[in-house]
């Protein structure tokens, strides 16, 4: 499909996006959205139409005048809006930030963490981590680097199982972190960069294919690693006992208060699996080593 | 014109593993829109149809429930610890509204998220039960020296009490209705008549009629319609609940010419009938019609609830559009509120150990 | 405490709690942990408690046992975790 005909369809009828096991309806005329997705969603599963669609979502202009002097984008949730009005050429990112909001509004069947995930050998690794941590950048580099992505913002352990659940979606770079991640790997796809967000300036890594071709291939969860950027640090991983773990993983939740007794039976399960660990770094390389050194928990089942 | 096909689901429940995916789609958004998710949750659990929705739509309707299921309990645990703080003062407590509901574990209470719990107290105790709630760790929200004259001198209730540790709120009423109102429903009769709740000896509920003629009251005196579907499905569903008991029918509106709600029943029966196909002994309705107003008005109130009781989606042709509805739900808590705050506002942790670190 | 279920879970020296009553999560150190434990046996005071704590966790403490517990107790109650008479 070509940046036209996308354009075209997204203002029509609409595309209708598979990311992880949630479909998402996308209607907009705004331009610049197409561009994002065009250049980021190509190798997502586009369906042509659909019977049943998870999200109902749009990107529309607000009905104010104030669309003539300073233009700007609203998310709107089957019509309503769960958030302000961010400036115009925001777009692309505020429908990253509203579909994020869609899965951890919506998706209780999991535990909902504000987490990377990356995977290698079917063993999971849950990087929980306030924004500024370098979550995102750590990450970036790692599935640049042979590990899969199961998600970059959002860690969806399911109730049922305990098995994580993929949603590879691109990865959200921060500031600094764009050119780090542009030298690191130079042939990452990147979006065009977008300044004055509320998260400063921003801008999305395109998913590898592999991750997105998998991502119906769940994982079992076997390191929590609370990873800390700081700049000169030596490369440091310290186990970290489980219990305060449990604590700042819980701390990093959407809903675990929500999901009440099964919220804590599901994350004692996901710390009972996991080696827990605080990561320091500023090298990228040496994070990625230790990472490859890192031994999945001896099961004593 | 068909009607919505959620009006068509708390018709006929039965008729819902019937429809195609697609229909599923429309009906999730109509009901999500009303606030009817976990209500519609309920419904299938009830008849044991859940098994028979496809797996995707299904999910839709267990993720909405476990929302009400983790309200429902913090209702409970509230609702003791308001019980708890008011045992001192010996007042007669009756529980309003979503609290009752919960409580006495009736059929509006499945899905019903509210922020406020409500009760009732004897006008003459209200100022003990603020005393004995204010000893417990509630205090008033109203700090202005006006709102607080407001509230008690005009308002049928106490300004909104919030608990300052767990910030949760209690309206305290002494009536249904501001003593301003053009009708003033006894409050006397109210609590003279209102029953034990199952398993305490200090908590009670309205009696059956009343709770209907509550519930009709609320939706269609106090004209608060954002909601509106959603209070209509709670009047359909205590009808339906409560028209079982033998004595119930002939009750009703004798009941409300005493407490002078013969026009919110009306209109209740009215719409309940039309929207809902709620079942009413045609005597009951008949009876009913003395609190029918005359015809131009009827005409326009047919429009206009006709309107405002439809989900405000653009699947339901004639849905009310415009600022006022789109404001009151950008206002609701939940999407104001960022996830990530709400879950540590709601997290509360503590590190207990005798050895300071 | 009634209708109050308790779910503990153990790693190494520390505990997390999980109060059905409050839906909150505590993470608790080893003598709040055993006198809990102690407490969901049998109803108890402070100075049966402070008894009952082994000699290792006994070390824990420099002055005064049992006001040590008393106060623990009353952290436990505010967290509604145990109840008072």
């Amino acid at each position: 499909m070509t940046l036209a005909e996308l354009e075209f369809q997204l203002k029509k009828t609409g595309i209708f996006l598979q990311t992880g096991s949630f479909i998402t309806h996308l209607q907009t005329s705004i331009p610049g959205v197409a561009e994002g997705i065009g250049l980021l969603y190509a190798d997502y599963p586009l369906l042509e139409q659909t019977d049943f669609t998870d999200f109902h979502v749009s990107l529309a202009y607000p009905r104010t005048l104030r669309r003539w002097f300073k233009p700007q984008v609203l998310f709107l949730f089957d019509g309503k809006p769960p958030f302000k009005p961010l400036p115009l050429d925001q777009a692309f990112p505020m429908f990253e930030w509203g579909l994020n909001w869609c899965v951890s509004s919506h998706a209780n069947h999991c535990l909902i963490i504000h987490a990377a995930v990356v995977e290698k050998g079917g063993y999971a690794a849950i990087l929980p981590a306030p924004p500024g941590s370098g979550k995102s950048t750590l990450c970036a580099a790692l599935v640049n680097r042979g590990w899969r992505l199961l998600s970059d913002e959002l860690a969806l352990v399911r109730v049922s199982d305990g098995l994580i659940i993929p949603l590879p979606r691109p990865v959200s770079l921060k500031n600094a972190s764009i050119d780090v991640i542009r030298h690191y790997e130079p042939e990452a796809t990147l979006s065009r960069r977008i300044s004055d967000t509320m998260k400063g300036t921003v801008a999305h890594m395109k998913v590898p294919a592999d991750s997105i071709a998998r991502a119906a291939e769940t994982a079992r969860p076997a390191w929590v690693i609370f990873p800390k950027y700081q700049a000169g640090a030596a490369t440091r991983l310290e186990a970290l006992p489980r219990a305060r773990a449990f604590m700042r993983v819980a701390d990093n939740a959407f809903n675990y208060s929500l999901l009440g007794v099964r919220g804590f039976e599901t994350m004692a399960g996901l710390i009972d699996a996991s080696l827990c660990y605080d990561f320091t770094y500023s090298v990228l390389d040496e994070a990625i080593e230790t990472f490859a050194e890192l031994k999945p928990p001896v099961s004593l089942m | 014109m068909t009607p919505p096909l959620v009006l068509q689901a708390f018709r006929q429940p039965g008729a819902l593993t019937a429809l195609s995916l697609a229909d599923w789609d429309l009906l999730l958004r109509q009901a999500r829109r009303s606030n009817l998710l976990a209500r519609l949750y309920a419904l299938l659990d009830e008849r044991g149809l859940l098994e028979q929705v496809p797996q995707k739509p299904r999910q839709h309707l267990e993720w909405a429930h476990a929302i009400a299921d983790r309200h429902l309990q913090a209702v409970q645990r509230e609702v003791g610890l308001i019980r708890k703080a008011v045992a001192k003062a010996g007042v007669p407590v009756i529980l309003l509204k979503g609290a009752a509901y919960a409580m006495a574990k009736l059929p509006p209470a499945q899905g019903r998220i509210f922020s406020d719990i409500d009760i009732m107290v004897p006008k003459e105790s209200i100022n003990a039960v603020e005393a004995a709630l204010m000893l417990h760790g509630w205090a008033a929200t109203h700090h202005d020296s006006y709102d607080q004259r407001y509230y008690r001198t005009w308002m049928h209730e106490l300004p909104p009490m919030r608990h300052v540790k767990r910030s949760t709120v209690i309206d305290v009423h002494h009536a249904i209705l501001p003593e301003t109102a053009s009708i003033r429903p006894d409050p006397g009769k109210l609590r003279a008549a209102a029953c034990l709740l199952e398993g305490y000896d200090d908590l009670r509920v309205f009696a059956p009629v009343d709770l209907v003629l509550h519930s009709a009251t609320h939706l269609f005196h106090d004209g608060e319609l954002e909601n509106g579907l959603r209070d209509l499905v709670d009047i359909d569903g205590l009808l339906r609940h409560f028209g079982r008991l033998p004595t119930f029918w002939p009750e009703l509106v004798g009941r409300a010419q005493e407490l002078e709600l013969t026009r919110p029943l009306f209109y209740a029966l009215r719409y309940a009938a039309q929207m809902l196909h709620t079942p009413i002994p045609p005597e009951t309705m008949e009876a009913a019609g003395a609190g029918r107003p005359g015809w131009p008005v009827m005409t326009l109130m047919d429009g206009l609830f006709g309107r405002a009781l439809l989900p405000d989606h653009p699947s339901c042709s004639g849905s009310l559009t415009g600022t006022a509805r789109w404001m009151l739900y950008v206002r609701a808590n939940w999407l104001r509120m960022p996830p990530l705050l709400l879950a540590r506002h709601l997290f509360h942790k503590a590190f207990i150990s005798p050895k300071a670190e | 405490m009634s209708g109050q279920a308790l779910h503990i879970r153990v790693w190494e020296d520390e505990f997390i709690v999980y109060g059905s009553l409050s839906g909150n999560t505590h993470l608790l150190g080893p003598v709040a942990a055993h006198v809990l434990s102690r407490l969901q046996e049998a109803p108890s005071d402070a100075a049966t408690l402070a008894e009952s704590l082994p000699p290792l966790l006994q070390a824990n403490f420099d002055g005064e046992l049992v006001p040590e517990i008393e106060h623990l107790l009353a952290d436990l109650g505010s967290l509604e975790l145990i109840e008072r008479a």
